[in-house]
């Protein structure tokens, strides 16, 4: 519609601010990132941070110790994944909605919180594990079977909430594979298990590596879980050390240099990933998908139900139980019981400490400015780009889509170098910690908004034009009202992913600017863990209060759509 | 209501041309079927005229406003026209009366009119008692009815329908087929109506213009259409034929070792022609003898298909043509006949 441009003034206008807004958000901060990490304090130019990088053990040894954690965590969540994706939505697994629910639970718990969890759990002297080992197996004081506190015990809490990736790729996959595609080898003599084996895994094996490769970018670039569990035991991940960097005396050059090769992972990952989905396409073939018929799984239903359950220990049950009764007791070690109840981390967190209450009121201020500018800008960008509307249009997606290729602490580099300087001078301020969520949560509010705007035809608009309406009636008349839901949906996910988020704020965090995923940081190096748990639990009441909202939308007032 | 012109209209795709050069007058209060293969431009003129796209040149022009011309188009909202949608584009969260209601409340029709304008409208298309639905709960006849009724509330200048009918079963189809011309001889839009179904056009249409490649092949009224195709692909496209092709000298085609005389139509003048003959206007003789037009042929096969018997005869090595007969003619493959193409039958065709 190249000759319709004329009358589209203010499309043309909002396009390029949109454009503008969007390439400054990713192009300046990465753009800063690779300057610095080929200068030194002076500006020169120098390649002497990435020989440091090899050189320097100190630097050598995060990324060996960063690669083993990622590659272990991928795996184990790939292994814990497949077999439950395959139960869910193959077989007549009993409580399938639940062990669903289960996933999207540990989907949006914040890593950093499961990591405390989880320290209440298996240190070595007081975790609560340990403690009952001491009881039944009769050891002596300072035995301990757990220990939290090593590379394992990383690779086990990163998996425990980087496994939903793979499960959510697969689960889809499997519910998209035709019926008639199983049924075709059984009446070819294929039995379930043969249909099992040279049917539906080879056809979803794209998926599984897919969702695994998620499940390792996660693990190479998450920040929680190793500053709270790695940094007590004495060593580094590649994130805890980029952030150790910038701690007296800065070394911003080195952690830029640092934080490159982890952005051209996450690049190249990615790439890889599209391309294996991308030959995906011959899973969905078929036109007539006939409803997917269930294995029976007869006998095997109860220890199978018991397999999910025993796998949701590690990233719910056990970790919520240690918070909860940690949040409701003085001491840890306490036995849960009437006597025992205590208000007193209630009380610390709400009266006593002063950071809680501005950490909730900047964490809400950011969580609705972050999630109302997301939905709006991915709400125009995907409308321009639908529609068609403006030249280019083509780009505003891939701008939209790019900060998923990086990871929250090279985001955090970057825009420390940025907007510590003139002319953007927003450290300090929430400023800029509001340009950090929005753009790293663009991608994730963009895909909500593009999957909507597919399912809409063009027509519905336009109908409304021809019977009078003009662009701007229709879209207030008839798309507005049928994206609704997407809008709400758009906004929550952004809300709950801003509210979970650590690895750029740890670095754009200042003592007026905290929040509260920082202030449970900070409350975990005090060793507060009473008040952290009962942080956490607000902070996970809050999510699932949005999840269940969201969940429960009534589409278009509950009536059925055609 | 008004007249719609084009007067060479033209649009491209980068190098793919989608209308080439449409020149076209739809008279005041006519029906016209623009009718054609997917991919021939139907759509993408419709559009045009409902301004959609604007076109690279040329002109539409209704009544006495021109509307587009190259590089510019009135938006959609300013032409007073209406459309029905392939999808019918129902707004799945508005009611059957809400919809029906949506242009008129755009046009600030005082509220008692609206009311009764939708009222009637909704008697119109039989949907008084599913007002208060939602177009989600309508079986696909009755959503092509809504489509209808508020197509027709805002009393358009210009009517248009891009395949309404081409979502529906076969029976719902030829019922609507009906229902649409009785409502055009009510209501006297001028309507274009696209469709890939000659028999929709057929019967619908006052004039039909079969499109090609973004061209138009031809305008003519059902029976000129169907009885006198200009050209090949017409010929092809409505109702299916024969093509004998060959040497042309005066009214007679050397098509291998048969010359075959022809009436009707014209050549385009070069020494190669192509006539079209129609299946059920050729007949068979049960012994080959000799006479005008007439030649012996083997029959190929044989289908029985309901009414008619269907054959495939072999005139010559290179030539094949399928005639159509009564059921009381019976020959069975490998029989020989005599094959006989009367001459008022044979039309000699441009292109």
């Amino acid at each position: 519609m190249i000759g319709a441009w004329r009358r589209l003034d203010v499309s043309i206008a909002l396009f390029a601010l949109v454009a503008l807004v969007l390439a400054i958000l990713v192009v300046l901060p990465i753009g800063w990132l690779a300057w610095y990490s080929v200068t030194d304090n002076s500006g020169h130019l120098t390649t002497a941070n990435f020989v440091r990088l090899v050189a320097d053990p100190a630097m050598r040894k995060p990324f060996i110790i960063t690669f083993q954690i990622a590659i272990g965590a991928a795996l184990l969540a790939c292994a814990v994944a497949v077999p439950l994706a395959w139960l869910v939505s193959r077989t007549n697994l009993p409580a399938r909605g639940a062990i669903r629910a289960l996933v999207t639970a540990s989907f949006v718990t914040p890593p950093f919180l499961g990591a405390v969890a989880w320290e209440l759990l298996a240190a070595p002297n007081s975790g609560i594990l340990n403690q009952w080992a001491r009881k039944i197996l009769n050891l002596d004081d300072y035995d301990y079977i757990f220990d939290i506190y090593t590379v394992q015990g990383v690779i086990f809490c990163i998996a425990c909430y980087t496994f939903p990736y793979v499960f959510t790729v697969l689960a889809n996959a499997l519910e998209n594979i035709p019926a008639d595609l199983d049924d075709a080898s059984h009446i070819l003599g294929g039995g379930a298990w043969a249909t099992l084996r040279r049917v539906t895994l080879p056809l979803v094996l794209p998926s599984i590596l897919a969702g695994t490769l998620v499940a390792f970018l996660q693990a190479l670039t998450i920040f929680g879980t190793p500053a709270i569990l790695a940094l007590p035991a004495g060593f580094h991940t590649l994130t805890t050390k980029i952030w150790s960097l910038f701690q007296v005396p800065p070394q911003p050059n080195l952690a830029a240099a640092a934080a490159l090769p982890m952005l051209l992972i996450t690049l190249g990952v990615l790439q890889f990933q599209r391309w294996l989905l991308g030959r995906r396409s011959y899973v969905v073939v078929g036109g007539k998908n006939s409803p997917p018929r269930r294995i029976q799984l007869g006998a095997l239903k109860i220890p199978a139900l018991l397999l999910c359950f025993l796998i949701m220990l590690g990233p719910i049950f056990l970790p919520y139980a240690a918070l909860i009764k940690s949040a409701i007791t003085n001491n840890l070690s306490d036995p849960l019981s009437l006597s025992t109840l205590s208000w007193r981390h209630l009380n610390f967190i709400l009266w006593e400490f002063s950071g809680t209450r501005d950490a909730m009121v900047n964490t809400l201020i950011l969580g609705v400015a972050s999630a109302t500018a997301v939905t709006f800008i991915a709400l125009v960008v995907g409308y321009l780009a639908h529609r068609q509307l403006v030249p280019g249009h083509r780009f505003l997606p891939a701008l939209a889509m790019a900060p998923i290729a990086v990871p929250g602490i090279v985001m955090g580099v970057g825009l420390f170098l940025v907007y510590t300087r003139p002319p953007f001078l927003l450290y300090g301020t929430l400023g800029i910690l509001l340009v950090a969520f929005v753009t790293l949560e663009m991608p994730a509010g963009f895909q909500q908004v593009q999957a909507a705007m597919r399912g809409l035809h063009v027509e519905l608009e336009e109908a409304s034009r021809i019977f009078g309406a003009t662009r701007m009636q229709a879209l207030m008349q008839i798309t507005a009202p049928l994206l609704r839901t997407t809008i709400i949906a758009t906004w929550s996910i952004v809300f709950i992913g801003v509210i979970r988020e650590l690895s750029a704020t740890i670095l754009l965090t200042t003592s007026n600017t905290k929040v509260i995923s920082v202030v449970i940081y900070d409350l975990n190096e005090s060793g507060e863990l009473g008040a952290i748990a009962v942080l956490g639990l607000f902070l996970l009441v809050i999510t699932f209060a949005i999840v269940l909202l969201v969940n429960r939308l009534p589409i278009l007032g509950g009536r059925p759509v055609r | 209501m008004a007249s719609v012109e084009l007067r060479g209209v033209r649009k491209a795709y980068g190098k793919l041309t989608v209308a080439d050069g449409i020149d076209l007058k739809i008279e005041h209060g006519e029906l016209v079927c623009l009718l054609g293969p997917s991919g021939c431009g139907k759509t993408t003129t419709l559009r045009l005229i409902a301004g959609f796209i604007v076109p690279d040149a040329g002109e539409i022009i209704v009544g006495d406003r021109r509307l587009s011309s190259g590089g510019q188009a009135l938006p959609p909202e300013k032409r007073n026209m209406s459309m029905i949608f392939q999808s019918y584009a129902l707004w799945p969260h508005m009611t059957v009366a809400d919809n029906v209601a949506y242009g008129l409340k755009l046009r600030r029709l005082p509220k008692a009119d609206i009311a009764r304008k939708v009222a009637s409208m909704l008697a119109v298309a039989k949907l008084e008692k599913l007002a208060d639905r939602f177009p989600g709960e309508l079986s696909g006849g009755q959503q092509q009815r809504v489509a209808l009724a508020r197509a027709l509330a805002v009393e358009p200048e210009t009517l248009l329908l891009d395949e309404p009918l081409s979502n529906l079963d076969t029976n719902l189809r030829e019922e609507m087929r009906f229902e649409i011309r009785r409502l055009h001889d009510e209501f006297r839009y001028t309507t274009v109506y696209v469709t890939h179904d000659q028999l929709e056009a057929m019967t619908t249409a006052d004039r039909i213009v079969v499109m090609n490649a973004g061209r138009i092949e031809q305008i003519g009224s059902p029976e000129d259409i169907f009885l006198r195709p200009l050209t090949e692909f017409t010929a092809r496209f409505i109702g299916g034929t024969n093509i004998l092709r060959g040497a042309a000298s005066g009214h007679t085609i050397h098509c291998g070792r048969l010359a075959i005389q022809w009436s009707q139509g014209q050549t385009d003048g070069q020494a190669q022609a192509a006539i079209s003959i129609r299946p059920h206007e050729i007949e068979l003789h049960p012994t080959p003898s000799p006479g005008e037009n007439t030649f012996p042929g083997r029959v190929l096969r044989h289908t029985y298909i309901g009414a008619q018997r269907d054959y495939l005869i072999e005139l010559d090595p290179e030539t094949h043509i399928r005639v159509v007969t009564r059921l009381d003619q019976h020959y069975a493959p490998g029989d020989t006949v005599g094959v006989h193409l009367p001459i008022q039958h044979c039309r000699a065709l441009a292109r």
